[in-house]
């Protein structure tokens, strides 16, 4: 006859306290909640910023008084009126959109035939290799990739010794707009990848096999099934990679030799190098209204993609 | 090698700063008897400092020096003193323990906190007394900072681009071969004034009317310049991807010693000069506001001055440094009257009011 204590073993017997005490501590009528519970952790995330914003909404409504280098204690727009008059900020807002504009385009073209290999191959030692290549970048940080392209790039890098080699003058490769957007590119692509590969994921492989068994070439395949069905992970990625760069410091202060500045180094600059709080907060305000104006465009005309976790607009 | 001969000579520099510091220390009556009945010692004191060859330096001359001297040790922050400034403002006015002790600083900057009024009055150092006059800021009542060196704007070439001699003007800035190949700190400090020569306009309209400046910088900025921050011209200089930049004598000399090919000068339009210094920030406890005011003391006593500035390669406030080798009567390392008249002096409270200023118009004119 087995014993008890073999038919019940001890640690059941820890669970039964635990869901006791749990019991007590969370009765079944507040089962309900559960959810709301679970919920809580990122509510108070969410709250917190919403308070960081309203702090800076309030530092954005004094100017600097440069004789003490205290906020002034009146309320007022004039750093905003500031911000707007000055062609400056304009100039970088359009940078910035642009630029945000184009890595996402450039981030989804690249990253579409890297996902869809990466899915579809059956090869597992291919999908492994793709895999570790698509990790690799994110145990670099993004300012010490930043700064590898310098090394590569640069008037004596590696680049420009392989131009030597048929003859070509060292070309400066780095310190422009171009050179902001490849690296931006370069660090957007596995964020890119990441979204579309559950979207392509979704795709049953047999529908592939039927447009292709119903007279459709490789090009219509991809551009009526393959493309349309994979549209939840374009937008989801373009929508991670747009609001990324758009928001971006590293690279146009790396890359950009100074004179590349997006919104977030103008912000930076008034912050800590002028000191003038109130303006860096007024750019800031800037920063997330248009930033939330192009991500509800987007929602509005496109949907949330994968973001809307298969409830948003078809 | 290199590695080797680096490190022997740095630890030679620090045991003959040590030795220094400690006859130094006994010099002021700072003893072994004193000690006991000095507050109670902190176990480290934060100094927020520039990386590279500038922390190294202050290592060596007053850091190590201190703590042989005090057992305190002394840890360098290398956060940016434009990062600094708004954490120590935000302690201050939190009414938090600041996160730093001793804030190395450049003048101008240092004087927005003196204003703000988040700095320790330093008036009782007793070393202050063997100072020139370059260590009191000016405009500022008592010594909210003291100023411990001044260094100069130079203009930076690189010697093969040269081959008929040094440049001798700006103008040199605009010649087309340099396209892209010249560098300017990102927010054009140090080079408003000279340019403002270099424009047609005069010293004295600044800051009413500074056109010539702008004007000298719009063209500037057609040469495509490199626009960044202390080690970057370091790195350009020896990536070859410059020949000329308007940069601190030190970071030229940095990448002199790292063996680039390199030299300066002070142009004929002049060339900023400019004061750095150390304060302490309001709200640290008695004792460590105590020690803390000893490392300054410390740092403007002859000894450490001499060991600091010959890493630096800067004028100090001590009379009778003696020049490190090779800068007796280089124009970046102005001692007597006659070597200021080639440099321009801008008024700290202008810089401080117009600063955000003449930033904010460079910036328009370089992203343009």
């Amino acid at each position: 006859m087995r014993s008890y204590r073999t038919a019940y073993p001890f640690r059941w017997r820890v669970m039964d306290t635990l869901e006791m005490l749990a019991r007590v501590l969370w009765p079944n009528r507040f089962s309900g909640a559960v959810p709301y519970l679970m919920l809580a952790p990122a509510v108070l995330l969410v709250l917190l910023l919403v308070i960081g914003m309203a702090q800076i909404a309030d530092s954005s409504l004094h100017v600097l008084d440069r004789s003490t280098f205290l906020p002034s204690a009146d309320f007022t727009l004039a750093n905003y009126q500031t911000a707007l008059r000055q062609p400056l900020y304009w100039m970088i807002i359009w940078r910035s959109l642009l630029g945000a504009a184009v890595v996402t385009l450039l981030s989804l073209i690249f990253a579409f035939p890297y996902a869809y290999l990466m899915v579809r191959t059956p090869s597992a030692l291919l999908r492994k290799f793709l895999l570790i290549a698509l990790f690799l970048p994110f145990f670099i940080g993004q300012v010490v990739r930043a700064y590898g392209w310098l090394i590569i790039l640069g008037n004596q890098g590696v680049m420009n010794e392989m131009l030597g080699w048929v003859g070509i003058e060292p070309q400066r490769l780095l310190f422009n707009y171009p050179a902001v957007l490849f690296g931006l590119v370069q660090y957007m692509l596995p964020f890119a990848v990441l979204m579309l590969a559950p979207a392509i994921t979704a795709i049953p492989e047999e529908i592939e096999s039927a447009a292709s068994s119903l007279g459709a070439n490789w090009w219509r395949t991809f551009t009526h099934v393959i493309l349309p069905m994979s549209k939840p992970g374009l937008v989801g990625a373009g929508l991670v990679v747009l609001t990324l760069s758009l928001t971006d410091f590293a690279m146009p202060a790396v890359l950009g030799g100074g004179s590349q500045d997006f919104i977030a180094n103008a912000i930076y600059d008034q912050f800590f190098r002028t000191s003038d709080q109130g303006m860096g907060a007024a750019l800031t305000l800037f920063l997330v209204g248009i930033g939330s104006l192009v991500v509800g465009v987007i929602f509005t005309v496109f949907g949330a993609g994968t973001l809307a976790m298969g409830r948003g607009k078809k | 090698m290199t590695k080797t001969k680096s490190t022997y000579a740095l630890t030679r520099r620090r045991f003959l700063g040590s030795a220094a510091a400690l006859g130094g220390l006994a010099a002021t009556g700072w003893t072994g008897q004193a000690f006991a009945q000095e507050p109670e010692k902190p176990a480290e004191i934060i100094v927020r400092a520039w990386g590279g060859s500038w922390v190294a330096s202050l290592q060596a001359g007053v850091s190590d020096p201190f703590t042989a001297a005090t057992g305190i040790a002394v840890r360098h922050d290398l956060t940016e003193d434009n990062e600094i400034q708004p954490k120590v403002w935000a302690a201050v006015a939190q009414g938090r323990i600041p996160p730093i002790h001793i804030n190395w600083d450049t003048t101008t900057n240092a004087t927005k906190s003196a204003l703000r009024g988040v700095t320790e009055d330093l008036s009782d150092l007793a070393n202050l007394a063997n100072t020139t006059e370059l260590a009191k800021p000016v405009g500022l009542e008592g010594y909210p900072i003291v100023n411990t060196y001044g260094y100069v704007y130079v203009l930076a070439y690189r010697p093969s681009a040269f081959p008929e001699g040094a440049p001798t003007s700006l103008q040199v800035l605009l010649d087309p071969k340099f396209k892209g190949r010249i560098a300017l700190y990102n927010d054009g400090i140090g080079f408003h004034f000279p340019a403002q020569v270099a424009g047609g306009g005069k010293l004295e309209d600044i800051p009413d009317n500074m056109d010539a400046a702008w004007s000298f910088i719009e063209k500037v900025k057609e040469q495509q310049p490199l626009l960044g921050e202390d080690p970057d011209f370091t790195n350009w200089f020896q990536n070859g991807e410059i020949d000329l930049a308007v940069t601190i004598s030190t970071n030229a000399r940095e990448a002199m010693k790292n063996g680039i090919e390199l030299a300066w000068t002070v142009p004929e339009e002049g060339s900023k000069f400019e004061t750095d210094g150390l304060w302490i920030p309001k709200g640290l406890p008695e004792n460590e506001l105590y020690w803390a005011k000893q490392y300054i003391n410390f740092a403007i006593s002859k000894d450490a001055q001499q060991v600091w500035l010959d890493g630096l390669g800067l004028p100090g406030v001590v009379p009778g440094l003696t020049p490190p080798e090779g800068l007796a009567g280089d124009p970046s390392y102005p001692t007597e009257p006659a070597d200021f008249e080639r440099l321009i002096r801008v008024p700290t409270a202008i810089q401080v009011e117009h600063e955000s200023e003449w930033f904010g118009k460079f910036k328009a004119i370089m992203q343009g």
